[in-house]
């Protein structure tokens, strides 16, 4: 048996958090399925959980200025019902699971779970969000992209707990999201890709692609999105090939349980090639 | 023009169970209860050289072997008997039941297990049918891996290869198939007035009695099995229950007190049977006109590590081997292969479905060859009444395949699309047709299960029916009180039909192989006649009725030759499918079907039937897979091995033709497994029409489709 | 730790918990609402389901320390509301229960749609439901029960 806390507010969590070695514990859907153990006995949480969700400091999403706060403690449902929420991120939410989980996992948690299959991941990538640390006395913000490190793996410290997500309110007027699942709800991601562009007179002014579970974390490249800046739809459109050549070596999936490394790797280059294509010259026209 | 009988009632365990009043295995409360779990083989195939144990606390117990008294056997009987209760020196597949660690504290117990080490000496084994057929790391069974082999010959299928002009071959493949009832597997095992009596989550009370007699070495009347409501089934509580029934007898034997032994779901779809793995290659031999001279099929399925039923499986198998054609000149040869998976076992259709999926998607492809439309062609070979069966014998039923087909066209417009989607790539509209035979095979309702059952008029408007059949989701409960209540001239709900108990009712047989309402159903309705003459002699009257093999039926199990069921269900589906071009996902957009299953029992409980069945059937075909990696499951969790949602399929539309069954109850027919036949091959058909790529394999999954449209 | 009070159906309830606990088991081990039924453990089938502050969640995810304070509705509960009465009328008649086990769940998650749209369209429903396993019946006949409770319960929710 560990010893759990259920703090009051954020400033007693964090002290909680410093004094103690504990697994903040937000909505707990991922963490629940990682601890289970036999029905009717306890989770077998190798430490206590440090009770964070219903903390009133993580409850809300606001609207500040060109970005969206959204609080630790806001569920997945909550970020869906948001009416300022960007498409893409609506989008790759709705694509969670089912009513029940998105009532009470929290778009931290998918975040702090950090896994490349992560759907609002991918999402939060191309969007270029960040998330709010703090500890007692400090706070930093991370991009999620330095956040993540490898698959389970964050640079969250001991004493420290995410309090919010903050996601830059899109300029984009192209903003794709599509999931590929084992079915079509209620599904794991085989993988997924996450698209926002902003075409301003004919030209691409700005652009975000990012690709869930076909690596050890969401693929974004920076670099190869700086080389479509400027470009004409007649430019994208006669170097697809090539765009797609240079997402195709840092393109490497594995197999598992759920697919091919194979399957991934195509459908993924089938996304970008159909949002090249359709979606970003469609937007161009 | 509906029966009267087919007209909707609401089924008696409706509102029990949506309000959650409902009781299954988990929700009853004892006093005293321990809690075991398995202790399971982590090798496919070894000897048990040691098995350390720490020193269990005061009321915690390692039950194994050893516990099975001096006059009982450590062998489960599952029509074969090779099964062990608890693993004799070696084991045969992962997760095989070692012993049981029992006890009142759940944490102390998985303390307990976690400290036991069993120290094996491992042997090479063998997953697949090809590698057990190549008896990788030596034979697992006799000397050549092989539980069972039939050949089944009609006519000269020699001669046909030799006057072929051409031939065209395919190798069809199914994987396995987890039930993925809602309920998990579970029993609670109680000592009652003297008397092992264990409270079952099961189809068949009586084939567990029979197990835990043999292994407790008592006469059956000793042992006692009460059914709980069942949270659905699906053949996947037909034999598998006894291996739970039997270790947990020998440690209530033992103990005297009461003993819960429940899976959690990961456990349940790790350490259960599924459904039989089958590759089936067909040859077919057809003339300068492309009509077929004749058929070769040779089916090989993967038992696993014990044959248990097994044989009876791919009897079966081949018995529906031509599917409803009338071929000529056939051989349908058979062979089950012993592997190290975990044995397999029934599941809704026991075997047919594998047969029919590769009769039908090779007869489709059979058809493209002869430049045909699968439709066009199939329908040439309809088997017709006196038309001879595989099994040598003449078809018996009416077969109303062409009006069965005229209705779907009418409702799908297949003939049409079928057309237009010739040269669409992104469309496809397939269509299978099928039978099943209701009940046991050949002479098994009169050799071995010789059903008896009881009615007792038990007030002035109201009567009592005694059968071991099982409500696990299906409607019995609310059928059979139907059937005995239009012969009593009484309403459904004056009709009482309890949880069957052993010890009250007689052995009408297990809940299984589409018998309960056609061959039990029938049993009811003809002991409800005899009630109603004896109607006047007061409350308390009984009366029984035994089995009796309809008339005209030739049977000989040696030869599997005559008649090999006293009737078939009949069924068509048409499935229709769009790809995304971009992802190879298969999104289905019409689902359509018509049965003939003699007459409908009640429109609403048959419509759950049909759609029920036909998802399920759609989940196998397109996303249920189950791959073996190292001998365990890989998709083991409710996450990795999908089933269909409420969002993956659109609603299935049915018809049904009636075409009544002089034995069945007021005409009707087995249908629980038809209606899970046809679904399979029509949607690998539409797949197959849309990429232009023949399909061997289910699942058709995206990466599938991926892979043959390269 | 001090006890875990919550609403349990309308009325206040302690438990002495461990805060990790599920609130699955403390439901069904320590309030013996066994409508509460355990399909899977892990988030997946939907036949846990209760509702938490109004809202649908599985409650095999839930730590019971997570529900403090929160007003918890479980089959036990909803069946005794008019709009309970509604869906299990409605799901009887239009043959949405065949084994059982599932539907409890099914009839909350049916509550919590209906609660946000009285008047759903099937895509909306199997939307709704999608969270909701059943191996019995396809569905079908579960969306038809649905769409019966919306319209017999027209002015309930």
């Amino acid at each position: 048996m560990v010893d759990s806390y259920k703090p009051a507010t954020l400033k007693e969590a964090l002290a909680l958090r410093k004094q103690h070695d504990l697994i903040p514990l937000a909505g707990g859907t991922d963490l629940m399925v990682k601890y289970q153990s036999w029905s009717g006995t306890l989770p077998r949480f190798p430490k206590g959980a440090l009770f964070i969700s219903r903390l009133p400091e993580l409850k809300g999403i606001e609207k500040r200025g060109e970005s969206l706060i959204i609080g630790a403690g806001a569920t997945l449902s909550d970020v869906a019902a948001f009416p300022d929420t960007p498409k893409v991120l609506r989008d790759a939410v709705l694509s969670i699971a089912a009513p029940g989980i998105r009532n009470i996992a929290t778009l931290a948690g998918n975040i702090c779970n950090a896994s490349p299959a992560g759907d609002s991941i991918c999402a939060l990538y191309a969007l270029d969000a960040s998330v709010v640390l703090q500890r007692t006395g400090s706070e930093r913000t991370v991009p999620v992209m330095k956040f993540i490190t490898g698959p389970g793996k964050t640079v969250l410290e001991g004493d420290e707990l995410v309090t919010a997500v903050i996601v830059l309110l899109e300029k984009a007027n192209i903003s794709i999201f599509k999931k590929v699942g084992t079915r079509k709800a209620n599904a794991l991601s085989k993988l997924s890709f996450s698209a926002v562009a902003e075409v301003k007179g004919g030209v691409i002014d700005g652009i975000a692609l990012a690709f869930g579970a076909v690596g050890p974390t969401v693929v974004r490249s920076v670099e190869l999105e700086k080389k479509c800046i400027g470009k004409k739809r007649s430019e994208i459109e006669s170097n697809i090939e090539e765009i797609v050549r240079d997402y195709s070596t840092m393109i490497v999936p594995i197999d598992d349980q759920r697919s091919s490394a194979e399957y991934r790797k195509q459908v993924a280059l089938n996304l970008l090639r159909n949002f090249l294509t359709e979606e970003l010259a469609g937007g161009m026209r | 023009m509906s029966n009267k009988i087919s007209t909707a009632v609401r089924r008696v365990d409706a509102v029990e169970k949506a309000s959650g009043r409902a009781r299954y295995i988990s929700d009853y409360e004892f006093k005293g209860l321990l809690y075991a779990r398995v202790l399971r083989s982590e090798k496919p195939r070894a000897k048990i050289t040691g098995i350390s144990k720490p020193d269990f606390p005061e009321g915690y117990y390692y039950i194994d072997g050893k516990d099975i008294p001096s006059e009982g056997r450590n062998n489960i009987q599952m029509i074969k008997d090779d099964w062990h209760v608890f693993a004799e020196g070696e084991v045969r597949y992962i997760g095989e039941t070692i012993a049981l660690v029992v006890g009142p504290d759940k944490e102390k117990v998985l303390q307990l297990l976690s400290e036991i080490r069993v120290s094996y000496k491992e042997e090479e084994p063998a997953y697949t049918i090809a590698e057990g057929l190549a008896c990788k790391g030596g034979p697992l069974f006799g000397d050549d891996n092989i539980y069972g082999e039939y050949n089944l010959v009609k006519g000269n299928p020699e001669e046909a290869f030799k006057n072929a002009v051409k031939v065209v071959e395919g190798t069809y493949k199914t994987g396995f198939q987890e039930h993925l009832y809602m309920e998990p597997q579970g029993m609670v095992g109680t000592w009652e007035e003297g008397k092992l009596t264990i409270y079952a989550s099961a189809q068949c009370p009586f084939y567990i009695r029979k197990s835990v007699a043999g292994v407790i070495g008592v006469d059956e009347k000793n042992i006692r099995i009460k059914q709980v409501t069942t949270g659905g089934a699906f053949g996947g509580k037909e034999h598998f229950p006894d291996v739970i029934a039997t270790p947990l007898a020998v440690a209530v034997h033992k103990l005297k007190q009461p003993v819960e032994l429940v899976f959690d779901r990961i456990e349940d779809i790790s350490f259960t049977c599924k459904r039989h793995p089958s590759e089936i290659t067909i040859k077919t031999a057809l003339d300068k006109n492309n009509t077929i001279l004749g058929m070769d099929i040779d089916t090989r399925i993967n038992g696993g590590g014990y044959e248990s039923s097994t044989l009876i499986v791919l009897q079966r198998a081949l018995l529906h081997g031509l599917g409803v054609y009338n071929i000529p000149n056939a051989h349908v040869r058979g062979r089950a292969v012993a592997t190290n998976t975990f044995p397999s076992d029934a599941y809704r259709g026991f075997g047919a479905p594998q047969g029919l999926f590769a009769i039908e998607l090779h007869m489709s492809q059979v058809a493209r060859e002869a430049g045909m439309l699968p439709a066009d062609f199939k329908r040439k070979y309809f088997i017709k009444t006196g038309d001879m069966t595989v099994t040598n014998t003449t078809m018996k039923d009416v077969v109303k395949l062409e009006e069965m087909f005229k209705a779907a066209d009418d409702m799908s417009d297949y003939s049409r699309k079928v057309k237009e989607y010739e040269h669409d790539p992104l469309k496809g509209i397939g269509i299978s047709f099928v039978n099943h035979g209701g009940g046991f095979t050949g002479n098994g309702e009169q050799e071995i299960i010789k059903s008896v059952v009881k009615m007792k008029r038990t007030g002035e408007k109201k009567a009592a029916l005694y059968v071991s059949n099982v409500e696990m989701g299906q409607g019995l409960q609310t059928v059979l009180r139907k059937i005995a209540a239009q012969e009593l001239g009484l309403d459904y709900t004056d009709i009482d039909y309890d949880n069957p108990d052993t010890d009250i009712v007689p052995d009408s047989g297990p809940t299984v192989a589409s018998r309960s309402t056609m061959v039990v159903g029938y049993l009811i309705q003809e002991c409800a006649k005899k009630l109603k003459t004896r109607w006047d002699e007061g409350i308390g009257t009984e009366t029984e009725h035994h089995y009796v093999h309809p008339p005209g039926l030739v049977w000989n199990q040696d030869t599997l030759q005559g008649d090999a069921y006293p009737s078939y269900g009949w069924g068509l589906n048409v499935v229709e499918v769009e790809m995304d071009p971009v992802t190879f996902e298969i999104k289905t957009t019409g689902i359509w079907t018509v049965f003939d299953v003699g007459i409908p029992m009640d429109d609403t409980i048959m419509a759950g039937q049909v759609s029920g069945g036909v998802i399920q059937a759609l989940g196998y075909a397109s996303m249920e897979k189950c791959e073996v990696l190292d001998g365990r499951f890989r998709q083991h969790t409710m996450a990795d091995y999908v089933i269909p949602t409420s969002v993956d399929f659109p609603e299935v539309k049915n018809v049904f033709i009636e075409n009544p069954y002089a034995y069945g109850p007021s005409g009707a027919k087995g249908a629980g497994e038809l209606v899970f036949d046809a679904a399979a091959p029509a949607y690998a058909d539409a797949v197959q029409q849309l990429t232009g790529r023949n399909i061997y394999e289910i699942p058709v999954t995206p990466e599938m489709v991926m892979g043959a449209l390269k | 730790m001090k006890d875990i009070e919550f609403t349990l159906n309308g009325k206040k309830v302690h438990s002495a918990a461990d805060p990790l606990k599920r609130l699955l088991d403390v439901l069904r081990d320590d309030f013996t609402e066994t409508g509460v039924k355990e399909g899977c453990g892990e988030g997946e089938c939907g036949a846990c389901s209760v509702l938490m502050d109004g809202k649908l969640v599985n409650s095999c995810m839930v730590p019971i320390g997570a529900a403090e304070g929160c007003d918890i509705v479980t089959p036990e509960g909803l069946r005794e509301t008019e709009k309970g009465k509604v869906i299990i009328e409605s799901f009887a008649d239009s043959g949405a229960v065949q084994c059982g086990f599932c539907t409890p769940g099914m009839m909350m998650a049916a509550d919590a749609l209906l609660e946000e749209n009285s008047n759903p369209s099937e895509e909306e429903i199997r939307e709704a439901l999608s969270g909701n396993l059943c191996r019995c019946t396809g569905y079908d006949l579960i969306v038809k029960g649905v769409k019966d409770s919306a319209t017999r319960g027209k002015k309930l929710w």
